[in-house]
């Protein structure tokens, strides 16, 4: 949704083109995820913004290139990086419904890394790190346990060096307060995305240009 | 030669491609970008559209021409 608000006001017609593909695949790798994390009997999430799990980076539209430049380098690598860990998991569904969205994450990928050589994006860089860092959640918690129990493929401590790699940066200081870390949102700070943009999650948007009675 | 635009330089990148191995590859339009991945990107963005099973990018100025329409041949 957030690379959709780019896709007339990135810096090329190329880099429009790019944001509103990228939106377009990341769409469908939700509908593949909620349909994978039915099957397995993960309940539906509500309808409030706090009842998104999404990371606190996207709870707002970004007002800078650089900050989209983040988001598709850090945040879209942190979760090609967990959808890598799951194919490489022992949950059938997962391993063969994800494949696909590496090859097309792997795009993103190059998107990101390359717009970073090309943006003073360093400050939007470090926040999204955190982030990312946050949401691989603590050492030692569920994502360890998930890795010691075969279901994913790297722990926290892979997941986190992959990124470096992937960044070709050092990672920020991290000062995540895990006491104050809710780990079914996997995130730290409160408050969820904007109203606008639940609305038109939701299609409540839409509704209100539909004809009297539609 | 590269140009500038938004970034500091860029080249041109045209994009081949076919939808079956029997076909001859053909290009299907160009890209520009500051570099071969940026412009993989940017070429599987704009011309994903269609079922090809095979896409390649070929920096322009790589290209050796021998002629074009209406010039003679070296």
């Amino acid at each position: 949704m957030r690379y959709a608000e780019w896709c007339t006001a990135a810096p090329s017609l190329e880099a429009d083109i790019a944001a509103a593909a990228m939106g377009l695949d990341d769409i469908g790798h939700s509908r593949v995820l909620y349909g994978s994390l039915r099957e397995l009997g993960s309940p539906d999430a509500g309808t409030e913004g706090a009842d998104y799990n999404n990371v606190a980076y996207l709870d707002r539209p970004w007002s800078q290139w650089a900050q989209f430049v983040a988001a598709n380098a850090v945040l879209d690598g942190a979760f090609s990086l967990m959808i890598e860990a799951l194919v490489n998991g022992d949950v059938e569904v997962l391993r063969s419904r994800l494949k696909k969205m590496l090859q097309e994450e792997h795009y993103h990928y190059l998107h990101g890394r390359s717009w970073m050589r090309e943006t003073n994006a360093e400050e939007a860089v470090r926040a999204a790190w955190v982030e990312a860092i946050t949401w691989f959640g603590p050492p030692g918690g569920d994502i360890d346990h998930l890795h010691d129990d075969g279901k994913l493929g790297m722990g926290v401590t892979d997941l986190c060096r992959r990124l470096e790699e992937r960044l070709e940066a050092k990672p920020p200081a991290l000062s995540t307060d895990w006491k104050t870390w809710d780990p079914v949102r996997r995130r730290t700070v409160r408050g969820g995305i904007d109203q606008l943009t639940l609305e038109m999650l939701q299609g409540l948007a839409e509704k209100r240009y539909m004809p009297a009675g539609g | 030669m590269g140009y500038t635009r938004v970034h500091r330089s860029v080249r041109e990148y045209a994009v081949f491609a076919r939808k079956l191995r029997v076909e001859p590859l053909r290009q299907v339009g160009s890209v520009v970008a500051p570099d071969d991945e940026l412009a993989k990107a940017y070429a599987r963005a704009t011309y994903d559209e269609e079922r090809w099973v095979e896409m390649m990018i070929v920096p322009r100025d790589s290209v050796i021409s021998l002629w074009a329409p209406g010039e003679e041949s070296d």
